[in-house]
């Protein structure tokens, strides 16, 4: 499954990539996620639970981050296993100073599913993800207007 | 008492209807365990490590076993070869029950656990760790046998399994295409089915240590086929040591005659633990290891003169076998598709040139139909397009290429230039037949005011021909069948006049214990409450070769009649000595002899009773009234028929309704007509539910992306019309009953009928499409219209 979007965040490019470097916010942010335990500076492990269409799952395994080009872009692995079936994404992230405290997200990416998701979801499986993706942009949103609020 | 040919309502059905059926997953056997076999989610990886210490020391586990605990016993094989074009032997890579170093489909087995109840096994086999390398896979067989691609096993190059080729010399062919004035050319898929039998697939192991028997009770279309493979071919043990039990089955439609793995693993597995283990699939493993059908990808030509007549037919094909070879897996697409492309047409230069091909998917085999339907689509979808194309009426079309009438008794069989030689038949007949049901002039005067109407109708036909019965055992030895194709069937007469009749064919839906009950009754001319008839049963039943291939009445019908015929002759010694006449002058009828022009009779009863008690008895005759016989058919039988289907297509959003759907059948005699029906009803639906509405679909990686009843479509009573069936009866002159086989005509006739009418709808409004993939969906037909 394709998986891939542009997003633009009102705060700069830095300041984006120190929130979405922050395991504690990312748990706070990403649907889904209870758990995120760094094992080394750039992985981490990850349980989530996710209910794709007419199967629900609790998912365990890692997240890793390549070929970090901060602040511009960096690789986004993620390896989960369920008794439901496993995921496997790996998804460039690109991060674009758009200036006035604007910055725009491309992401692109792969997602493979196996197990009973690939067979009972996969209909709504893009569907999910779209919804995940807005719900993960939008807390973001949300996150960057308290900072703001903070600071202001 | 006469039967034959009357709808006599079937005696199963009782016990089908009131519960009371007996499939395998209902049998209880004290000390019964329960096994779970852990799949590959994954289409191609290596098998790094396997750790089953947890799933061992679980709740209720007794045994966890892998492929390096089974090393040493072979894989299931398969019961056909076909070798290369060039003589070279077939790639027959080895099926393991158990995997060991890589997995090649999803659903490869991984690991069988057992234990005391199947949740305790379901949740152990969760707790397996495995460590999988995921390879890329093959999953299109067109891009499977290109250079560069994932190999599913490393001995078979480019992925083929076998190229083949029938026919004319190419030469001759692409000559007579060279000289075609017109030549219509089609590039199509077949898609992948699910055959979906509501039953899943079951066995239960079951080794008792102080006589060293075992049996195997298995949801199978051919118990006895099974007891063979798996003695002599997978386990090596003796097969008097073995009983191979199949009561009721709930649904086969061809995925339930192969000899599968977990068969083997539960009868291995039961001598292990020294106890029961039942196996019983969940619908998900039955969408990811029932072998699946069809899956082609074909490339057709045929050439026409200037008057319409065919003058050649080229076709190219690339059948996808999956990963590995089911049991009839190379049969398939050869000696019962590439033989069918003579159809009902007289065409003079065939050639057929196939490659059979391994990828990263589920095994591909035998589903209703079976080669006939892939054969009958490329042929009819070739035919009605060529009448589009040539501005011809598609019903006179046929007409002109039709092969005469020929009865195959004073009149010879017919030759084909593919290897086969049919009994008899009346093509002319059934089109005629179906063509004055559907009212054809005042359809095509409707389907041209409703255009202007902005209605867009279409009328699609198929005129088909099959092979059921395939035989002789010698010919299919030649072909490359590892088995014979007779069958056998034992007649016993119980002192009393009552009869147990025991067949080798196996009933799984096509009531044969109202049909074959129905001929022996009517031929001993005594009520069909006094016969019974037993299959299924490995120790009840000598032999038998089971039932696909609509064989059952052709071929094991015939061996019940010549145990009949061998009853009646010693009968007659008996009555003759009673009566103190001689054979010559005593007539058979209403179940007793009667001397000719008299009033002295005996009755068949009273003959049994004679049998069995002998005091005043013929000299030299053995006691007893009981008789088996091996039938070996010399020919195929060849049903035909003609299929049509209206259907209207609603513009704004592409969706197809059937209108109407028109079958007149010929499959010879009939025993008895509701059932023959029935078939033909059932046939049709798994026909039309191909053209409008399945398809196995499997993702780039290899994953099957439709594996659950939300995401495949099955066909619904609410998606067809009341179907309008008729037959005519051309009967076949080389067996006794004259019968040809009716089970799966249906399936192979409906299917280009139904998408012939939304190419005419199309074609007619002005959309000079020439193909919609199957299924025809309403996103499918409106792209044609919209593009």
């Amino acid at each position: 499954m394709k998986l891939e979007g542009i997003h633009t965040l009102k705060a700069e490019r830095r300041v984006i990539w120190v929130m979405i470097m922050d395991p504690d916010l990312l748990v706070k942010i990403t649907p889904g996620i209870s758990e995120l335990v760094k094992k080394d500076e750039f992985s981490y492990e990850a349980i989530s639970e996710v209910k794709i269409g007419p199967v629900k799952g609790r998912f365990k395994g890692e997240l890793s981050l390549t070929e970090l080009n901060e602040p511009e872009s960096f690789n986004l692995k993620i390896s989960q296993n369920s008794k439901i079936g496993n995921v496997d994404a790996k998804i460039h992230i690109q991060l674009n100073d758009l200036g006035n405290e604007q910055t725009e997200i491309i992401f692109d990416g792969d997602a493979q599913m196996s197990g009973v998701i690939a067979r009972t979801g996969q209909r709504v499986v893009s569907g999910v993800a779209n919804s995940l993706t807005k719900q993960f942009f939008d807390a973001l949103d949300k996150e960057i207007e308290f900072m703001k609020g903070v600071d202001g | 008492m006469s039967y034959i040919g009357k709808s006599v309502k079937r005696i199963e059905d009782k016990r089908l209807v009131t519960g009371k059926g007996k499939y395998t997953d209902d049998i209880k056997i004290p000390g019964l365990t329960h096994a779970y076999i852990l799949r590959s989610p994954y289409a191609s990886a290596n098998i790094l490590g396997i750790d089953t210490s947890a799933a061992k020391s679980a709740e209720g586990v007794i045994s966890v076993f892998v492929g390096t605990d089974i090393e040493g016993i072979r894989g299931v094989p398969t019961g056909w070869q076909v070798n290369f074009k060039n003589g070279d032997t077939m790639k027959e890579p080895a099926h393991p029950l158990l995997v060991t170093d890589a997995v090649r489909h999803v659903g490869d087995a991984v690991a069988l656990v057992i234990a005391e109840t199947k949740e305790q096994a379901r949740d152990a086999a969760d707790l397996i760790d495995v460590d999988y390398e995921v390879l890329e896979a093959a999953v299109d067989p067109a891009e499977a046998i290109k250079d560069g691609a994932p190999l599913v096993h490393e001995d078979a190059p480019n992925n083929i399994c076998f190229d083949w080729e029938l026919g004319n010399p190419v030469s001759e062919v692409d000559a007579a295409l060279a000289k075609a004035h017109h030549i219509t050319s089609l590039d199509f898929i077949n898609q992948r089915l699910v055959p979906n039998a509501i039953e899943p697939r079951s066995a239960i192991g079951h080794y008792e240590e102080h006589n060293d028997h075992y049996t195997l009770y298995t949801s199978t279309q051919n118990p006895h086929l099974t007891r063979l493979l798996l003695c002599a071919f997978v386990l090596g043990i003796p097969e008097h040591k073995v009983r191979v039990v199949s009561f009721d089955v709930g649904g086969g439609f061809g995925s339930k005659i192969f000899h599968y793995t977990e068969e083997a693993l539960v009868i291995w597995a039961s001598r292990k633990i020294n106890r029961p283990i039942k196996w019983t699939a969940e619908r998900s493993e039955s969408f990811l290891t029932d072998a699946h059908g069809r899956d082609h990808v074909t490339s057709a030509k045929m050439g026409f003169d200037k008057a319409g007549k065919m003058v050649a037919l080229k076709v190219d094909t690339i059948a996808n076998l999956g990963a590995y070879l089911s049991t009839f897996a190379p049969a398939v697409p050869t000696w019962l598709h590439g033989t069918l492309l003579q159809g009902l047409y007289t065409t003079p230069k065939i050639h057929i040139d196939l490659k059979a091909v391994f990828t990263h998917t589920n095994a591909v085999d035998a589903y209703r139909g079976a080669g006939r339907p892939e054969a009958t689509y490329l042929l009819e979808r070739l035919v009605d397009l060529a009448a589009l194309e040539m501005n011809m009426d598609p019903a006179e079309l046929r007409r002109i290429n039709f092969i005469p009438a020929f009865n195959g008794v004073t009149e010879p069989g017919y030759q084909t230039q593919v290897a086969l030689q049919y009994d008899s038949g009346n093509y002319h007949g059934v089109l005629d037949r179906a063509l004055e049901k559907v009212g054809y002039k005042d359809f095509r005067k409707a389907q041209q005011e409703s255009l202007a109407k902005g209605k867009l109708l279409g009328i699609g036909f198929s005129t088909y021909i099959e092979a059921c019965g395939i035989a002789p055992s010698a010919v299919v030895g030649a072909l490359g069948a590892r088995a014979g194709l007779f069958e056998s069937a034992q007649v016993r007469v119980q002192p009393t006049g009552k009869v147990s009749v025991y067949t080798g064919s196996h009933s799984h839906g096509q009531g044969h214990e109202t049909t074959f009950v129905q001929v022996v009754a009517d031929k001993l001319g005594i009520p069909m409450e006094d016969v019974d008839l037993v299959h299924g049963d490995s120790d009840a039943v000598a032999f038998g070769m089971g039932t696909y291939g609509s064989r059952s009445l052709a071929v094991g019908g015939s061996a019940i009649v010549k145990s009949v015929e061998k009853i009646l002759e010693k009968g007659a010694k008996i009555a003759a000595h009673k009566l103190e006449a001689s054979v010559d002058d005593l007539d058979y009828a209403n179940g007793k002899w009667t001397v000719k022009g008299t009033d002295k009779s005996i009755a068949f009863g009273d003959v049994s009773l004679t049998a069995y008690v002998p005091h005043d008895y013929p000299q030299g005759l053995e006691p007893g009234l009981d008789f088996a016989s091996f039938y070996d058919p010399t020919n195929f039988t060849y049903p035909f028929g003609a299929h049509i289907a209206i259907v209207e297509i609603d513009k704004e959003t592409g969706k197809v309704t059937l209108q109407r759907f028109v079958a007149v059948d010929d499959v010879g005699n009939v025993i008895n007509p509701m059932i023959v029906e029935g078939q033909i009803h059932g046939g049709v639906a798994q026909g039309i539910g191909q053209a409008m509405l399945e398809g196995a679909v499997y993702d780039e990686s290899g994953q099957l992306i439709n594996g659950s009843y939300m995401d495949y479509a099955m066909p619904r009573a609410d998606d067809f019309p009341s179907f309008e069936v008729e037959r005519t009866v051309t009967p076949c002159p080389h067996n006794p009953l004259g019968v040809k086989g009716a089970g799966e005509a249906g399936t192979i006739g409906s299917t280009p009928a139904v998408v012939n009418a939304v190419i005419d709808a199309l074609w007619k409004a002005g959309f000079k499409v020439k193909d919609i993939k199957m299924p025809l969906t309403p996103e499918r037909v409106w792209t044609a219209m919209n593009n």
